[in-house]
């Protein structure tokens, strides 16, 4: 059984006869202990704070009996490893990206669900924001008067904490740029678009940081831990 | 949703004793086809059995709502999709 926090996904996932239903990680509604297995694919990396982060690990293991297994793939920092560059950065498209370095800073308030029904209600510019974002892993920033860049994608990461243009184009995901949202302090320039862009959060974890998070947490040992196509993966074990 | 996955389900309203938030409670539009409890020797009632493996395998709920049996507090159930997420306020 799977379960998201956008309904409009859960949807679809019951249009493919799936069994899912609409929730937040952060209070799954299944009784504790009743899962032999749990998989948390590309979520955790979408919570602004480490607390948040850990409490999201520590709800997956209640769901685990003991002996229960937990995955959790999450976005690393580092998307060139060992020398090979992963697929996001490979499918990297066309001569359109090559100016398009947005060096655009929008500082917002994280979108609370990331589902395709959410208007555009990210052109607010704001001085301080995410004060309670503490990044205690590499790459620390201050946090007073913090600011999150925008992304350019199919590039490196420059920042732990980010946000991730997503073009919404009829419904799906689209990995080209199109014509982009452009917001100017002071608000007065906006331009005229054919699709909406999405600003999504993102916490992309350094190495090690996912790991250390879960050593933590004292009901779960670390069984596995590695890289995977621009991923940090931990694999879990309820004790 | 289908009964199995219900059977995973549990009230996460905040401040309930423990286990009170399971089972919910199931509203339909309409009466159940299985009786209140199951029947003293039911394993040779083919007819009780063959409506159990009927709701378990052959149903899913479209519409309707999951009830906390401790708070009350219904979630709806719609397209077959229950939306168990609280509201700011409660969680």
């Amino acid at each position: 059984v799977g379960c998201d926090r956008s309904k409009n996904l859960v949807d679809i996932c019951a249009e493919k006869h799936f069994q899912a239903f609409v929730c937040d990680a952060l209070s799954v509604p299944i009784r504790s202990g009743s899962c032999d297995a749990c998989i948390s694919i590309a979520v955790i990396h979408h919570f602004s704070t480490a607390e948040r982060r850990l409490a999201t690990i520590r709800e997956l293991a209640r769901l685990l009996r003991p002996g229960g297994t937990a995955l959790i793939y999450v976005w690393a920092m580092e998307q060139e490893y060992k020398n090979q560059k992963s697929k996001y950065l490979k499918e990297k498209n066309g001569s359109k990206n090559k100016d398009k370095e947005m060096n655009t800073v929008i500082a917002q308030r994280p979108l609370s669900d990331q589902g395709p029904d959410n208007s555009s209600q990210d052109s607010a510019w704001c001085d301080q924001l995410l004060n309670d974002v503490k990044d205690e892993s590499c790459g620390a920033k201050p946090v007073a008067d913090f600011r999150l860049p925008v992304h350019t994608n199919r590039t490196s990461f420059h920042s732990q904490d980010l946000l991730v243009p997503w073009h919404l184009k009829g419904g799906t995901k689209k990995k080209e740029e199109s014509i982009d949202t452009v917001l100017v302090p002071g608000g007065s320039k906006q331009l005229q678009e054919l699709s909406p862009v999405f600003h999504r959060y993102y916490h992309v974890f350094c190495e090690g940081e996912l790991e250390a998070v879960c050593r933590s947490l004292d009901c779960v040992k670390v069984q596995k831990n590695y890289y995977d196509q621009g991923n940090w993966c931990v694999i879990l074990e309820k004790l | 949703m289908k009964l199995l996955t219900h059977n995973l389900l549990s009230s996460h309203v905040p401040g309930l004793r423990p286990g009170g938030g399971f089972p919910l409670r199931i509203e339909l539009g309409h009466p159940s086809e299985l009786p209140p409890e199951p029947v003293p020797d039911y394993e040779g009632d083919e007819e009780f059995l063959r409506r159990v493996h009927h709701v378990l395998l052959e149903v899913e709920v479209l519409e309707g709502s999951l009830q906390c049996p401790d708070s009350g507090r219904r979630f709806p159930i719609s397209k077959g999709v229950p939306n168990m997420l609280l509201t700011e306020e409660e969680a």
